[in-house]
């Protein structure tokens, strides 16, 4: 038994593979030599693990990646537990319908971030594609719980339709929030057009401005009181940056979609 | 056994199990956690008349509270589980829903046994009322005049210890009293432990029932009375002409005993003759204080006994 497993890529990957037995979880009770002979998608074709990466460690739930893995897609789907560190980038669908653990990537990501997630956690120091915590393709769902931090820009429908979790990003594209159900999407910086169509009872924060739908109406400018419960949990969890100024500041509250039930809001930070 | 002249008497002060919540007020500022603190803990010095008993704990930082404001930790004990959650709502509702600025948070997030606050107070929502799940946790938000109030939906309930007690026996009131206060001082913060009583004394320690009229619940302690001394069958020595007893509530015996270790240290000073407890021969309740035991540094001694149902 190993303290954790290390993967190191052989060789930069010339095409998308799909990799979705990489869980930590799912190592925990693995030799190294079981661990290599995991199948890995190559297209149509399986190979085995051990073909792209060298395997270090054994019967570990911590799991190490290196290499530039920006081709690898569905990494640590559906993990439960454990935690999976990839140091450099990574493909699509990281974490999806993942339950538990903890997913920190020091690059940036793909599309589809925590697609579908249940629970657990998925931090990214850098950017990450489309729909980040959304949903499957028609799934009614995105997220259903945990929490994701993109500290860089995250792409578009970010938190679509998430139904309960917290997203962070640096900032967010357009269609941020669209049809969010519940759960909290906190963006630090700059957000993209149609934010929270659609939206029924979820929370968009908006620390740098953001351009309001019409079908959202000001009701108040007033202290969120569960604001500094989100931010000092982000603070603690993920080391976010967190401007005082924002935790117990001032917020214009629009109440919206009123397309929808109008029981979500956009809450933009007012600087005093 | 006696210590800077003042003689700790070979006796246990005798307490019984209670049900307890830890009840945690944020606000704008310290002020205003503890004007809710204070109103939510009014008339709550004995179960005997007040259903529950409650005070201050102790102050918080904004470092130590959920959401980075000034706050204050009160405890609440009863005697039984369900009238717990019934103590708490009424009590939150009143005094910490309505008071401006303030936000309420469980303070014993460990304990397994959770009962419903938040969730039955969210219905003053009437509907516009809205949830947050944050950190696995769910929060209800309300919204009221001033903007929203915020309630954690269950909160903690722990077997506690209701009941610790010690009596300053002393040659005048002063004494006493100023005894009183050097103990109250002593233990004001520490964790775990609350006095319920108005400053954390009491000058009317009481016994149960009454001789004279029989549908009263608990009567004065004839026997501790200096006034009475002449005619009754006094527990006074000779000298002692007047008595204060602190009474101490706690999440645990250990607590209970460390703040009477240090509370019953402050009160042996000039004027005070003797320091002793309350008991019922073992009859009340199964924690036992041992005065001697406590003050010789041996506050280990917990029973283990079950808490009423």
């Amino acid at each position: 038994m190993s303290d954790r497993i290390t993967l190191t890529l052989r060789a930069p990957l010339a095409r998308p593979m799909s990799a979705g037995a990489i869980a930590p979880d799912r190592f925990a009770g693995l030799s190294s030599q079981e661990i290599a002979a995991l199948e890995l998608w190559d297209g149509r074709n399986r190979i085995a693990l051990g073909d792209i990466f060298t395997v270090s460690g054994e019967r570990a739930t911590s799991v190490v990646l290196e290499g530039d893995l920006a081709q690898l897609h569905e990494v640590g789907t559906t993990m439960s537990a454990g935690s999976l560190e990839i140091k450099g980038s990574i493909g699509n669908a990281l974490g999806a319908r993942m339950s538990g653990g903890t997913i920190t990537v020091q690059g940036s990501a793909g599309n589809d971030v925590g697609s579908a997630m249940a629970g657990g956690s998925i931090a990214i120091d850098g950017g990450a594609g489309d729909r980040v915590g959304g949903a499957l393709p028609g799934a009614s769902k995105g997220m259903t719980g945990g929490d994701i931090v993109v500290r860089g820009s995250a792409g578009q429908e970010a938190g679509a339709r998430m139904r309960r979790g917290t997203l962070y990003c640096g900032s967010v594209g357009d269609s941020a929030g669209i049809g969010m159900i519940a759960g909290n999407l906190i963006v630090a910086g700059a957000i993209g057009s149609s934010v929270g169509n659609g939206n029924k009872r979820g929370s968009i924060v908006a620390f740098n401005g953001v351009h309001v739908p019409p079908t959202y109406a000001y009701a108040c400018t007033y202290r969120p009181p569960h604001i500094p419960l989100m931010l000092l949990s982000l603070r603690a969890r993920f080391g976010v940056v967190v401007d005082d100024a924002h935790l117990h500041g001032l917020y214009k509250r629009y109440s919206g979609d009123l397309a929808e039930i109008g029981k979500g809001e956009i809450l933009e930070w007012q600087m005093a | 056994m006696d210590i800077r002249g003042v003689q700790i008497d070979d006796t246990f002060a005798e307490a019984f199990g209670m049900r307890g919540a830890r009840i945690i007020i944020t606000a704008k500022n310290e002020k205003w956690a503890r004007e809710s603190a204070n109103k939510l803990t009014g008339f709550a010095t004995s179960v005997i008349a007040c259903k529950c008993e409650a005070a201050v704990e102790r102050e918080l930082t904004p470092n130590e509270t959920p959401d980075g404001r000034p706050g204050i930790s009160v405890l609440l004990f009863t005697m039984d589980s369900d009238s717990l959650p019934k103590r708490v709502i009424e009590r939150i509702g009143q005094t910490v829903l309505t008071c401006v600025t303030t936000a309420c948070f469980d303070g014993l997030r460990d304990s397994p046994d959770r009962i419903a606050i938040g969730k039955p107070l969210r219905t003053f929502g009437d509907g516009y009322q809205g949830s947050k799940m944050i950190d696995g946790i769910r929060y209800w938000r309300l919204p009221v005049m001033e903007g929203e109030f915020l309630i954690e939906e269950t909160f903690g309930r722990a077997k506690g210890v209701g009941g610790g007690n010690f009596l300053i026996l002393a040659e005048n009131a002063d004494a006493a009293f100023d005894a009183a206060e050097a103990a109250v001082d002593a233990i004001a913060g520490m964790p775990g432990v609350i006095l319920p009583f108005p400053g954390g004394i009491v000058r009317s320690g009481s016994k149960v029932g009454a001789k004279k009229y029989k549908t009263m619940v608990a009567s004065t302690n004839e026997t501790f009375a200096p006034t009475l001394r002449a005619i009754t069958k006094t527990e006074l020595p000779e000298g002692v002409n007047s008595v204060l007893e602190i009474v101490l509530d706690g999440l645990d015996f250990r607590s209970i005993a460390k703040a009477m270790q240090v509370g019953i240290d402050a009160a042996c000073r000039a004027g005070v003759h003797s320091i002793t407890a309350g008991n019922y021969g073992g009859k009340l309740g199964p924690f036992h204080f041992y005065l001697r035991k406590i003050m010789s540094g041996d506050i280990e001694d917990a029973p283990k006994p079950d808490a009423p149902k």
